[in-house]
């Protein structure tokens, strides 16, 4: 038996060491408790250490080269304004592959020495593409820079052809779009049969190419020129011009003239001729430049383009509110602006059947025949030449300065940079043998 | 060398402000850790040290103290500086609209799309260009544009005269606000003022560690120093560039023009 005591000694209550709070433990455990947190608040604190900033999407940047201020500026900015919404409405849906497009548009002062210099800087801060340029002489002082950079251009202005370059691509309406069937429509019933043309135009490459072509078709179709006369893009006076078309006996005038000088071409012809007896038809004004004209003076006169506002199409009524819904109800339309939005489409169009905004890449997509629903109808780009096809419109301005459309030709016109009239032996297929030089030809003579 | 910081401004505020007390009271507590200990052995045996310490610590926070708040209100003056000419830059070009509304066509015309251009363009260019601290380009090609057509009219009546005069002076001081704006954008504490605003709070924080207390005392009294420390160079920072981080110049008065100028 044992007793209670020794009981007690071989089941002792063995009592747990009380534990010591000791500076060792307490380091310890607020270093597991400073890990534990950090564990817990870094999820929140330092996502992926991005900080919860928000990622930056990949950006891919196009130039925009428009003139904003001087003659030149009156279409410019607004071909700069459509341009600017087309990138817009293509960043809400999510960019271009992938990559928001972002767009820089530097003031070329409507300088033709400064196109070049802002082509280069905007190449330098890497501009895949340009877009823009108005006169032919901004076009043409690019392409060497193009060449040499080896990168696309899209030009949305008519001009007078004569030109195919791999590094342009050309929305505007050419002389056998716009000039040539104005001058079938001037020699027949329709148009009065008239005989005697007064050619006017800007001392500038594209009028005096354009007029060239003219005469040559104005000859085959036993028509006359009246008259040719070219001045500086800064004319105001056109008084005295307006005097020998009045002397010369001219039927009818056509006008390659640019810029601001066609608001005082219109008031110094509302002063001494009538419209309906000699109109007018000009090739570079639009409805956009017709309202600072002032009212009455161009009243009757004709408008030469590929689009109008007044076209009545699903298309167009669409564009029209959508510009007019981010840039203000009263924004007016031209063709330029037309062009320039078909061009940055096609653009689009070809960058993604190419998967790359790299030059050879784009170039090589134009050959699968790129279409784009404008706003003024079908826009086809020709791979052959790298210009598009396009209406041929008739307009006759209205007292509201806008165009009502009196002809009109039944599908887009394919493009012919060289009519054979004018350029004998010209011709250019990109996707075969490229350009074929005929005759040179001296647009002067 | 410098070290560019911009990257604070473009965190969620709440992120940054719980960033800058997490990494006072972090720097507080490993401090209190690793550094508390070599100083208390300095000065542990000295009798008395908490009054020393203390007194010392309350000298400082009063210069500190001062100086982290003049530093705040400069920072709130200059937001605000820059929130007032905003609206005086919408102001202006609120009246040069209507002024130039009364003008004959198509100048009248030509210079409401212009005006409209370039508040359209404040609001989806230049703010976000602010935003990331840097000063918008393409706004003075508008203004250049805006010039020289608003210069073109030659006024032929003696209203059309005042009108233009009006629309003159509107449009110089919708300048002179334009430019204080554009200043402001990069505008901020010189770097000489941030090294002394955080060696002060790192001193601060050295004078507590001092303190001959409980540790866990220590951790808790000193972490809210340090958080409030936090809290009050979060609100430097983001008040410190007017048009960046959470506390930024709103582009709301912009916003309200434009849509007023489609309505005209």
């Amino acid at each position: 038996m044992t007793s209670p005591k020794e009981a007690r000694n071989e089941s002792p209550i063995v009592r747990p060491p009380r534990r010591r709070t000791s500076r060792r433990v307490v380091l310890g455990e607020g270093m597991a408790a400073t890990l534990a947190a950090s564990r817990l608040l870094a999820p929140s604190l330092f996502v992926g250490c991005s900080l919860g900033i928000p990622p930056r999407a990949a950006e891919v940047m196009i130039g925009l080269l428009h003139s904003q201020t001087g003659p030149l500026a009156i279409g410019s900015t607004s071909v700069r304004d459509i341009e600017t919404h087309a990138v817009e409405r293509f960043n809400a849906a999510g960019g271009i592959l992938g990559q928001k497009v972002t767009a820089r548009s530097p003031d070329t002062r409507s300088r033709t020495d400064l196109f070049p210099r802002r082509a280069n800087e905007l190449l330098d801060a890497g501009a895949v593409a340009l877009f823009g340029c108005w006169s032919s002489a901004s076009r043409k002082a690019l392409l060497p820079i193009l060449e040499a950079r080896d990168t696309l251009l899209f030009y949305p202005v008519q001009y007078g052809g004569n030109e195919t370059s791999r590094h342009v691509v050309y929305g505007g309406q050419i002389p056998n779009q716009q000039v040539l069937p104005a001058i079938d429509w001037l020699s027949s019933a329709a148009g009065g049969s008239r005989r005697k043309i007064f050619l006017l135009g800007s001392d500038i490459v594209s009028s005096r190419t354009t007029n060239f072509v003219a005469k040559k078709w104005l000859a085959e179709k036993g028509m006359t020129v009246a008259g040719e006369e070219y001045f500086p893009l800064d004319q105001v006076d056109f008084a005295p011009v307006v005097g020998r078309i009045v002397e010369s006996g001219a039927e009818c005038i056509l006008n390659t003239v640019i810029g601001d000088g066609n608001i005082q071409l219109f008031g110094n012809l509302a002063a001494k001729v009538d419209a309906a007896k000699v109109p007018m038809l000009s090739t570079s004004i639009s409805e956009d430049d017709l309202r600072s004209v002032p009212a009455g003076l161009a009243d009757g006169h004709f408008v030469l383009s590929n689009y109008f506002q007044t076209v009545d199409i699903p298309a167009n009524r669409e564009w029209m509110a959508g510009f007019r819904a981010e840039f203000g109800r009263d924004r007016v339309f031209g063709d330029t602006m037309e062009s320039a939005w078909s061009l940055i489409h096609l653009w689009k169009q070809a960058v993604e059947k190419a998967g790359s905004f790299a030059t050879d890449a784009v170039r090589a997509a134009f050959a699968s025949g790129l279409v784009f629903a404008g706003p003024g109808g079908p826009v086809a780009l020709d791979p052959a030449t790298q210009h598009c096809s396009r209406y041929f419109r008739l307009g006759k301005v209205r007292r509201d300065k806008l165009c009502d459309v009196v002809r009109s030709s039944e599908d887009p016109i394919p493009p012919d940079p060289y009519p054979q009239i004018a350029f004998p032996g010209w011709k250019c297929d990109w996707t075969r043998d490229g350009l074929q030089r005929g005759a040179e030809v001296s647009i002067d003579g | 060398m410098s070290y560019d910081f911009s990257w604070v401004y473009e965190m969620p505020p709440w992120r940054l402000a719980l960033l800058m007390v997490a990494l006072f009271v972090g720097y507080y507590w490993i401090g209190a850790i690793f550094v508390r200990p070599f100083l208390r052995m300095l000065v542990r045996r000295s009798p008395g040290i908490n009054d020393l310490i203390g007194y010392v610590l309350s000298c400082f926070c009063v210069f500190y103290g001062l100086l982290l708040g003049l530093i705040a209100v400069t920072a709130y003056q200059n937001f605000a500086a820059a929130d007032q000419n905003v609206t005086q830059e919408a102001t202006a070009l609120s009246s040069l609209y209507e002024d130039v509304s009364r003008y004959p066509e198509p100048f009248g015309q030509d210079l409401r799309w212009l005006l409209r251009d370039y508040t359209r363009y404040v609001i989806k260019y230049a703010w976000p260009a602010q935003q990331q601290g840097i000063v918008p380009q393409e706004g003075t090609i508008r203004v250049e544009a805006l010039f020289d057509r608003l210069l073109d009219f030659q006024p032929k009546t003696k209203g059309e005269e005042i009108l233009h005069a009006e629309a003159l002076r509107q449009l110089n001081h919708f300048l002179e606000c334009r430019r204080m704006r554009l200043y402001s954008v990069t505008t901020g504490l010189p770097a000489s003022m941030w090294y002394v605003m955080f060696f002060g709070a790192a001193f601060n924080i050295l004078l507590c560690w001092m303190f001959d207390t409980k540790f866990t005392t220590q951790l808790v009294l000193g972490g809210i120093l340090a958080a409030y420390l936090g809290m009050t160079m979060y609100l430097i920072i983001d008040m410190n560039q007017p048009f960046r981080g959470g506390v930024s110049v709103p582009v709301d008065v912009f916003e309200v023009l434009y849509r007023r100028m489609d309505d005209v």
